[in-house]
């Protein structure tokens, strides 16, 4: 009558006290891209076979059915669209107020262009692509643009970052940077001022009105480090005043820094992590866009860390995450498999205050609705 | 060209009920005959007027298969058989022939005697029904007839649900049901295998998801539960004797041992007897973890759960108790719902579908009244909650079922066809196979391309070796020549000659004759002799002979010269052949050609 009670049913156990909602879902195949398509949907991607899905799905109505949870048994996802692409999806960036989204593959020499469709069709198709100057292993950064024409802002290292108008194919702003530096990821602050952050963290900061870049290197840079930001904006439109970027490292290390003052940041921390030494950039830091001064961590291995950067100091002392969750690393899949999966990509939900969507190297998908343990119940 | 038909009953879009008529290989089979649980009135049975327009069915039809017993795959069972007609057979599992009937009395007490409906079947109906059907075993060919034969596989999803493989001859269709590709606690996972269907037909309903682990909804489910006893709630969870209830059974267990939880656990006696007796039966159909247990003591048998009394029903503080029937219709589960409704602290989980009529369609369409016998009120104040833990196959499932039985085609039923471009366009990529999603009431037609076996005969076969080579080569087909005999259920390949002998006709042979007239003043012999010498020296690759009875023979052409009666110099060539293949009219040709030149 036993159930075998391994630590995978213990958690699940655990679970009903730590997690309000919890879905697990098994993609055929592993993605590397978690992107908001719209209020209740999401577009995730393949990246391990030469030929790649990318399915735009529609998330479990039982989250979005409030007081009538209980009436609500839906709680599956639905492929809502569906494509091919020829090649494996290394990031994926939706334009907002279309239906397009672009795609960056390894060692393309192309952005693909991407219709995900309407109601009439559930076919995502192909409308174009934006020609690159060089191919890399990792494929290009890219970032949707904020002004009304839709635009990508894209380059694999620093010296061929460009916008470039989809419509039309014009390039509209280069950095006139002359540098190799390989770029982790970039992003708009606004309509006019991105951000963009090199695998060696240094931070780079420009205006499309302005030519020239402001370059902000680490003080203490190391070379076999490699570094991932996320940018904490309050809405499209922000100040650069107002917002603040989280940089972490491969071994866990991690500079919070105002726009205002990129040169100095204004924490600095050692998070308790395994020192990520492989080749892949899972690395993943995110800040959710409802709680206050929350951020999140993955791609260390199978776990989402969350801390709560308010109590953070200039001090180095190690933070306690405020939750972590496993739920990768319980799987069945995980247990069988003989090595233990690594979470590829997290987002939070746009609206629900603690609602993250995770997904992990052996092609699960979670979401997860997480218990405060000081501030619930 | 031989070709196998499709066509789901229904009409439009809707989806919630299976009735598929498949024509292969000059046999008609009706697979499913569910009830459309949506509507009230006729349009909730399947439209047989496809099949014909009055009468009865039984000529057009010859079988049918249920695949299992929800109601949307049988319910309309006993209407097609004994109110439309129809005296097959019908096939079914043993557990669906033992459960169908149960769950066909249920929907038809609440149809007829709580919504007093009159157009529907009545219980004797049902039993007469029930007369007709011919159990299936699985994995087990049964011959409905001397060409058709059926065989059913295990599907999962409900005890009893199976898979079904239709073979006429060397064309075949596998009609999948509901099924599901992942196990859980008390059924195992679908399974076929490489039989190469020439159509594999699946429904479509649950292909565009992506299914929540059961792990999670089993989570929910102990939280809710929890929760409710927690604050001193009373839990009801309706049940169908077999199923979800045994699983959640041993779900609660595993919870109550681990957190030492102390609230009692029931489950009435009706439940406990049925379901023991049914699984008894059945247990070939639970997975190996149930077996495992039931061998090991009573599966009932539990150190939390006990059995329930009515009376128990009012006492203080929390409880969980498993009660039938599962819609909240009548019965013992209903008289607790009525007891618990009004206090907000209870809770009733509700593990799957409520017919239209019940009391679980009403409360969970967010009902908060209800209206009961002799007009009494009753206010739903506890919480209620809808769980489905019926598993299903979703999009992977369905690909990973294609991988198993490998189909030549696939056929989605109950989908809508702009909604499903992109399931058809994966389907057709990844297996190089068409992928069908006609709508409902229109028939697709697969062309299939059978092979015929034929017995050839050894002289025949030696004789082509001798002609042409080794052995018949599958890569490189060859054309030959025999005489096909078609005799019982026989076909065999023999030479002309053997044919002749078997079937007592005497050959006959045909010669053809030809004059030419030629201009010669040598003697007879003399001009066959030149004209001997003349076709030995164009005609080298050929036989030619020159007989001392005065004739010349070229293969098989015979040539004879005379003289003409009237003019000594006019001299005839007679020539004669039989009746052969091509190569020898170019014999005679050349011979017409070189007669001029002479």
């Amino acid at each position: 009558m036993d159930i075998s009670s391994d630590e995978s049913d213990d958690w699940f156990m655990e679970s009903l006290n730590t997690y309000k909602d919890l879905h697990v879902f098994q993609l055929e195949h592993p993605t590397k891209v978690i992107e908001w398509t719209g209020d209740k949907n999401i577009c995730v991607a393949g990246y391990t076979g030469a030929r790649s899905e990318i399915l735009e799905l529609l998330l479990p109505l039982k989250l979005y059915a409030g007081e009538n949870q209980g009436l609500c048994a839906e709680r599956d996802f639905k492929v809502q669209h569906g494509g091919f692409s020829e090649e494996p999806i290394e990031s994926l960036i939706h334009i907002p107020g279309t239906r397009c989204v672009v795609t960056s593959g390894s060692f393309s020499t192309t952005l693909q262009i991407w219709d995900i469709g309407g109601d009439d069709s559930d076919v995502i198709k192909k409308t174009g692509v934006i020609n690159l100057k060089s191919t890399s292993a990792k494929g290009s950064k890219i970032a949707p643009g904020l002004t009304d024409e839709p635009a990508v802002l894209h380059g694999s290292c620093i010296s061929e970052v460009q916008l470039t108008e989809i419509a039309t194919g014009r390039v509209l702003y280069t950095v006139a940077k002359e540098s190799s530096d390989s770029v982790s990821g970039l992003q708009f602050v606004n309509a006019c001022v991105f951000l963009i952050c090199a695998s060696d963290g240094s931070l780079l900061m420009g205006d499309t009105r302005d030519p020239s870049t402001c370059h902000y290197p680490l003080e203490d840079s190391k070379s076999d480090l490699h570094w991932a930001f996320g940018l904490r904006t309050d809405g499209s439109q922000s100040e650069p005043s107002c917002c603040t970027v989280a940089r972490l490292s491969s071994s866990g290390h991690m500079l919070l820094s105002d726009l205002r003052n990129v040169q100095r940041p204004f924490c600095q921390t050692q998070l308790n992590v395994q020192h990520n030494t492989s080749e892949n950039d899972f690395l993943n830091v995110c800040w959710a866009p409802v709680l206050d001064r929350c951020l999140s961590v993955s791609g260390f291995d199978g776990t989402v860390h969350i801390y709560n950067t308010m109590n953070w100091s200039t001090e180095g002392q190690s933070p306690q995450p405020v939750f972590s969750h496993r739920g990768h690393e319980m799987s069945d899949e995980a247990k069988y498999s003989g090595s233990l999966p690594v979470v590829t990509i997290h987002s939070w939900h746009q609206s629900r205050p603690k609602t993250v969507l995770s997904a992990a190297t052996d092609g699960s998908l979670h979401v997860w609705d997480w218990v405060d343990k000081i501030t619930d119940r | 060209m031989p070709e196998i038909r499709v066509t789901p009953l229904g009409a439009g879009q809707d989806v919630g009920r299976s009735c598929i008529l498949v024509s292969i290989g000059g046999k008609n089979i009706m697979l499913d005959c569910g009830m459309h649980m949506g509507y009230n009135d006729d349009r909730r049975f399947p439209d047989f007027s496809y099949i014909t327009q009055n009468g009865r069915l039984t000529e057009f039809l010859d079988c049918v298969i249920i695949s299992h017993f929800h109601l949307d795959h049988c319910g309309a069972l006993p209407y097609m058989s004994e109110m439309v007609g129809y005296d097959g057979p019908i096939y079914m599992t043993h557990p669906t022939k033992a459960i169908c009937p149960i769950l066909l009395e249920d929907f038809r007490k609440i149809t007829v005697d709580k919504k007093g409906e009159t157009n529907f079947f009545t219980s004797q109906m049902i039993k007469d029904c029930m007369k007709k059907v011919v159990p299936l075993n699985l994995h087990q060919t049964v011959q409905v007839d001397e060409e058709l034969e059926i065989k059913a596989y295990y599907a999962g999803h409900v005890l009893g649900a199976a898979m079904v493989q239709i073979k006429v001859g060397s064309e075949s269709v596998v009609y999948t049901g509901d099924y599901n590709m992942t196990p859980d606690r008390h059924l195992g996972a679908a399974w076929i295998d490489k039989c190469r269907p020439d159509l594999l037909i699946s429904e479509s309903t649950y292909a565009t998801t992506i299914r929540d682990s059961k792990r999670c909804r089993e989570r929910d489910f102990l939280k809710k539960v929890h929760e409710t006893v927690e604050r001193g709630g009373k839990v009801l969870i309706p049940v169908f004797a077999l199923g979800r209830a045994q699983e959640l059974c041993i779900l609660l267990e595993t919870f109550w041992e681990r957190m030492n939880l102390k609230a009692p656990i029931y489950f009435s006696t009706g439940l406990t007897e049925k379901a023991n007796h049914y699984y008894k039966l059945f247990i070939t159909w639970t997975n190996q973890k149930i077996r495992k247990t039931f061998v090991q003591r009573n599966m009932f048998e539990f150190k939390h759960i006990k059995a329930f009394d009515r009376s128990y029903a009012d006492n203080p503080g929390p409880m969980v108790v498993f009660a039938t029937p599962g819609m909240l219709h009548a019965g013992q589960s209903l008289l607790i719902f009525k007891k618990w409704a009004g206090n907000e602290k209870n809770m009733v989980i509700m593990p799957g579908y409520c017919v239209q009529g019940t009391v679980g369609h009403k409360i969970l369409n967010g009902q908060k009244k209800l209206e009961m016998e002799g007009r009494a009120t009753l206010d739903v104040k506890l919480q209620v909650e809808y769980m489905s833990f019926s598993a299903h196959a979703d999009a992977k499932g369905i690909m990973q079922l294609i991988r198993m039985a490998e189909p030549r085609n696939m056929l989605l039923v109950h989908g809508e066809a702009k909604k499903m471009e992109f399931l058809k366009d994966k389907i057709e990529q990844e297996f190089s196979i068409s992928c069908y999603m006609p709508a409902n009431g229109e028939t697709t037609s697969i062309v299939t391309n059978p092979s015929v076996p034929v017995d050839i005969s050894l002289n025949l076969l030696k004789r082509e070796m001798a002609l042409g080579g080794p052995l018949p080569d599958a890569k490189r087909p060859r054309t030959m020549h025999g005489t096909l005999i078609m005799k019982d259920d026989s076909l065999r390949l023999v030479s002309p000659e053997q044919a002749l002998k078997e079937l007592g006709l005497s050959e006959h042979q045909l010669r053809f004759t030809c004059r030419v007239l030629l201009h010669d003043p040598h003697s007879d012999t003399d001009t066959l002799g030149r004209i001997y010498t003349h076709l030995k020296s164009v005609l080298k690759s050929y036989s030619i002979q020159h007989v001392s009875d005065g004739t010349v023979i070229v293969e098989s052409i015979v040539i004879k010269v005379t003289s003409s009666a009237e003019e000594p110099n006019l001299k005839v060539i007679l020539l004669s052949w039989s009746y052969q293949i091509a190569d020898s009219t170019d014999t005679k040709k050349k011979k017409k050609k070189s007669s001029f030149d002479l």
